[in-house]
């Protein structure tokens, strides 16, 4: 079935056709006649007379044929050219009105360019963050591949277990859905200086042999690994590009050399490039590759795969379920942990923000377009006049609708240009300002889909509002605006009713923006000051990585780790510390049931993750947690039985009464000993503000089986207690540990959040400037349009306030339509930010309130130069006008 | 016919339809017959390739044409020179006939030298 308007054009290039062959028989036939008159004045018969002049004409058929043919031609040719010409003259017009007229073309071409700007800044990112978040082939199929507990996870987080190497293997062996596995493990690993002193931590990744295929990658020197070096347990290492150009002056020899890792030789056979990258981390460069091998079981494994092509997700996950629980021996359908196989981008902790940025920035476009809009319409009124002239002088429909195109795409065009260019920069600039657990947005391009979208979106409302314009001017006949200078009133009321509700959207879509972004710089500013329950300010933390070899047993360690900590505290700089299981920002769980003595056990089917941290007794005072109730352990000894626990758990349990003495225990078996509460603390946020959980922790005496973590309070900054620490290493650690500031940590879990309030901050300043500009416009023309009005007025004795109360009143009267939907609009869309919130509320009044003043705050500063015109209207000449 | 029939060198049609159309607008037959009259002739061409000439002429913009009424009150199409065409015809005027001067030239000498032979 041919669609109406394909039919149509066809017909019409027919009829066209038919035209020209007309034309040709009618000027052969006025020939014939011509020359058969010409012969019988010559004394030809009249018979022979025709029949001469076509044997003169040549054999007819044929001489139709081809004169068709080369009036076909010509016609084509003339169009072609009538086309150019008439593109010139449009061209060459447009640039003259854009001339005549330069503030309302910059203003115009501003908007545009702001728009797609802002647009394509945001879908760079967006698109390379959420589109291609890994830089391997075929990104699109490439998954993370873990498991998960299959139940009893309330902690509020998702808990992942990297699968083991024993998993690993069935699953290589086993699973159909994956055209790749690859395992890999980062970890840090001592280096000893080829000049001796103290070993250094570097980081190395461990890889399957295939992984370099994987990643599209090959070594910049040497060879890779291959399956026959893991076998036959060969110690082989490829350094990373940046740790070879930095350690080893890029020196080409350096092939074949030995280093030693953490007391185990290993042989240089290649360098990788800087660019092969580890998913999923974000540890930096890797320094040296190692090989990975899956014979260990007792190692964990991080997976990342390629899904074949046309394999589900979920149907991968059923596959790997199911070759778990045949290679682990669960004949029964109940298996504990259960495959989770995630996309990169919804693994990103900024996937929400993303989602909201582009809703935000989508938002922002709107505006622009309906900015750009009225601009148009507001000129098309002034140019009424213009247009009918024209009509008079003989410019057909399409010829001014083609001059009206032209010249909005001529101003689309150009605002494009400018709008990409702002956005290349705006990219870049977001990437500079970029947090760094956002390292991955320093790939972000201006990719191909995002400029196809831009010009997409301008060559669209080039043409849509050139008819606008069209229809605009097109209404009321040439008459009727010919015969007066204004245009007539119904005109201009229907044009100003139009702009009045494209004003007013604006406004509308910017206090939506506004309350949003309110809200989330409110939760910024709760964020920073939120009391966190300890004092992060001069505290430190590293890892206590104490040499196995030199203390083999647990007490060596332990009495190695008491040393260590005594001579820590005798530093000047240091006025307290304690060691614990892990450090703020990371967490510990014990798997069971929570049990307190005297009430309902959980159901024994049942098992959470509950927080226990094992700590050292002076963990609370390092921390600076206020002890609401009792003492610190007394007793550290696993016997003792001792446990302190947050306050929240302990109201939770016994309200206002003393929880001290209460006993408690995490079971699994049900025979675990039971321990005895002797503190209360003070609910601390370890994890950073925002991550507030209302479940229990239990703090427990530090046993000796943990790799523990010191906390250290200290005076000065981090370098001065790195260098006094570094004295330390020598008494038996592995290596210089790593000194962290948990003040610093805690600042970079707020970066996150701080960055997208400020980019949502920066398009709602965008949105409300354009909605100023387009209030100003709508304003601005209707003085000029009551220039008599307001001149009669005066002439009738009004005040100057009256005048300027007028003016102001509308505009402000605009506005407040417009927030009464923005405001409603925000009601709704704040649920898009939901999550982001921390202390403030959807329903927040603060954040409603404060964008309204801000709106209309905008609307009265768009209002003044209106009002200032009206004010400065003389009545005489106003009225004498026209 | 009383006069030889001309025989045309390729090119040359389009040219002589200018040269015609200098005077004043003409319809097809008008061009043909101010042609034959200034050739004291026919010309050795079907009419018909004139009216190709023409038409070719026209996709080039050295003519334009419209539709307009004859003495007789028959609708013909008449054609004019366009600037372009007048330029044209200026030009390839000035070529042909410096061309035709060193033919000439050419000719002459050859035909001093072995007139016998080549008739």
């Amino acid at each position: 079935v041919i669609r109406a308007g394909v039919r149509r054009a066809f017909r019409l290039a027919l009829r066209r056709r038919d035209r020209w062959e007309r034309e040709v028989e009618e000027e052969i036939k006025l020939h014939l006649a011509l020359r058969a008159e010409q012969l019988v004045a010559q004394g030809f018969s009249p018979d022979a007379a025709s029949a001469e002049a076509i044997r003169r004409f040549g054999p007819l058929d044929d001489a139709r044929a081809r004169l068709i043919d080369s009036a076909g031609h010509r016609e084509e040719q003339m169009q072609r050219t009538e086309f150019l010409s008439d593109l010139r003259q449009d061209l060459a017009f447009a640039l003259h009105t854009m001339r005549r007229q330069r503030g309302w073309t910059a203003i115009t071409i501003l908007t545009f360019a702001l728009g797609i700007g802002a647009t394509t800044a945001v879908f760079s990112v967006v698109s390379s963050l959420l589109l291609h978040p890994l830089p391997y082939p075929h990104a699109d199929r490439i998954v993370y591949v873990e498991q998960e507990p299959s139940e009893g996870n309330n902690t509020g987080i998702q808990v992942t277990i990297t699968p083991s190497a024993s998993v690993v293997r069935a699953w290589q062996a086993g699973a159909r859905s994956f055209d790749a596995l690859e395992g890999m493990r980062i970890s840090p690993r001592s280096l000893r200086p080829r000049g001796g002193g103290e070993p250094e931590s570097i980081v190395s990744a461990e890889i399957f042999p295939t992984f370099m295929t994987f990643a599209g990658e090959r070594p910049l020197l040497g060879r890779t690994f291959t399956a026959s070096d893991i076998e036959r347990g060969e110690r082989t290492v490829l350094l990373g590009e940046s740790f070879w150009r930095t350690r080893f002056g890029a020196d080409s020899a350096v092939l074949g050399r030995a280093i030693t890792l953490s007391d185990t030789t290993y042989q240089v056979i290649g360098v990788m490039r800087a660019s092969l990258r580890i998913p999923g981390f974000s540890t930096g460069p890797t320094d040296v590759w190692l090989p990975l091998d899956v014979r260990d079981d007792k190692l964990g494994i991080s997976l990342i795969g390629r899904l074949r092509p046309g394999a589900t997700p979920a149907a991968a996950m059923r596959e790997l379920d199911s070759l778990f629980a045949r290679s682990a021996g669960f004949t029964d359908r109940k298996i504990p942990f259960r495959a989770r196989i995630t996309t990169p981008a919804r693994r990103l902790e900024f996937y929400d923000s993303l989602v909201m940025l582009t809703v935000a920035v989508a938002l922002v476009l709107l505006v622009a377009c309906a900015n750009v809009a009225h601009l148009l319409i507001a000129r098309s009124a002034t140019r009424h006049r213009e247009m009918a002239i024209r009509a008079a002088l003989g410019a057909g429909r399409t010829r001014l609708l083609r001059q009206l195109l032209t010249e909005s795409l001529m101003l689309a065009a150009v605002g494009t240009l400018i709008g990409v260019t702002m956005g290349w920069a705006g990219m870049r600039g977001l990437v500079a300002l970029r947090p760094a657990s956002l390292d991955a947005l320093d790939a972000a391009r201006l990719d191909s889909t995002t400029l196809a979208i831009a010009v997409a979106v301008a060559a669209l409302s080039g043409i849509a509002f050139g008819i606008v314009g069209l229809l605009q001017s097109a209404r009321g006949t040439t008459h009727d605006s010919l015969k007066s200078g204004a245009p007539t009133t119904s005109q201009s009321r229907s044009t100003h009713r139009a702009r009045a509700v494209l004003v007013v959207s604006e406004m509308a879509l910017s206090a939506t923006l506004l309350v949003g972004a309110t809200m989330l710089v409110r939760s910024v500013i709760n964020l920073q000051r939120s009391d966190l329950g300890f004092e992060p300010k001069g505290l430190y933390y590293l890892p206590l990585s104490i040499s196995r070899d030199r203390f083999p047993t647990a007490a060596a360690r332990a009495g190695f780790a008491a040393e260590y900590m005594a001579r820590l505290r005798a530093l000047p700089a240091v006025r307290a510390a304690a060691m614990a299981r892990v450090e703020p920002g990371a967490r510990s769980f014990s798997v069971g049931r929570l049990e307190v003595q005297g009430e309902t056990p959980p159901p024994s089917s049942s098992s959470s993750f509950i927080d226990v941290n094992q700590v050292e007794a002076g963990y609370f005072g390092t921390m600076r947690m206020a002890i609401r109730e009792g003492a610190t352990f007394s007793d550290t000894s696993a016997g003792g039985g001792q446990v302190i626990v947050n306050a929240r758990f302990a109201r939770a349990h016994w309200g206002n009464r003393s929880a001290l003495g209460r006993r408690i225990r995490v079971t699994q078996q049900g025979n675990e000993p039971w321990l005895t509460i002797v503190g209360v603390v003070s609910d601390a946020s370890t994890n950073g503000p925002g991550a507030e959980s209302s479940a229990p922790i239990l703090y427990t005496p530090l046993d000796d089986s943990a790799r523990p973590k010191v906390l250290i309070r200290a005076d000065g900054d981090i370098g001065a207690l790195a260098a006094a620490l570094a004295p330390l290493t020598s008494l038996g650690l592995e290596r210089t540990p790593r000194i962290e500031s948990v003040e610093r940590r805690i600042a970079r879990a707020l970066a996150a959040p701080r960055f997208v309030t400020v980019l949502l901050t920066v398009f709602t300043v965008l949105a409300l400037l354009l909605a100023g500009i387009g209030l100003y416009g709508v304003m601005a023309h209707s003085v000029t349009q009551q220039t008599r009005e307001i001149g009669i007025r005066v002439a009738l004795g009004a005040s100057g306030a009256q005048i300027a109360r007028r003016v102001v009143g509308r505009g402000v009267a605009l506005a407040a339509a417009g927030a009464a939907l923005g405001v409603f609009g925000a009601s709704v869309g704040t649920k898009l930010i939901e999550g982001e919130l921390y202390g403030v509320t959807r329903s927040d009044l603060v954040s409603f309130v404060a964008a309204g003043v801000v709106l209309l705050g905008a609307a009265l500063a768009a209002c003044v130069v209106p009002a200032r015109r009206a004010l400065a209207v003389d009545p005489a000449t106003a009225i004498r006008a026209d | 016919m009383p006069s030889p029939r001309l025989p045309l060198l390729k090119g040359t049609l389009d040219l002589l339809v200018l040269r015609a159309l200098s005077w004043s607008p003409m319809h097809g037959f008008e061009i043909v017959a101010w042609l034959e009259r200034a050739a004291n002739g026919s010309l050795d061409v079907d009419d018909s390739a004139l009216y190709q000439a023409v038409y070719r002429l026209e996709a080039r913009h050295l003519l334009a044409a419209d539709w307009g009424v004859t003495e007789n009150n028959r609708r013909a199409r008449y054609y004019k020179l366009t600037a372009a065409g007048r330029a044209h015809l200026r030009a390839e005027t000035r070529n042909w006939l410096a061309y035709a001067d060193t033919v000439t030239t050419i000719l002459t000498i050859a035909t001093g030298a072995r007139s016998a032979e080549s008739t």
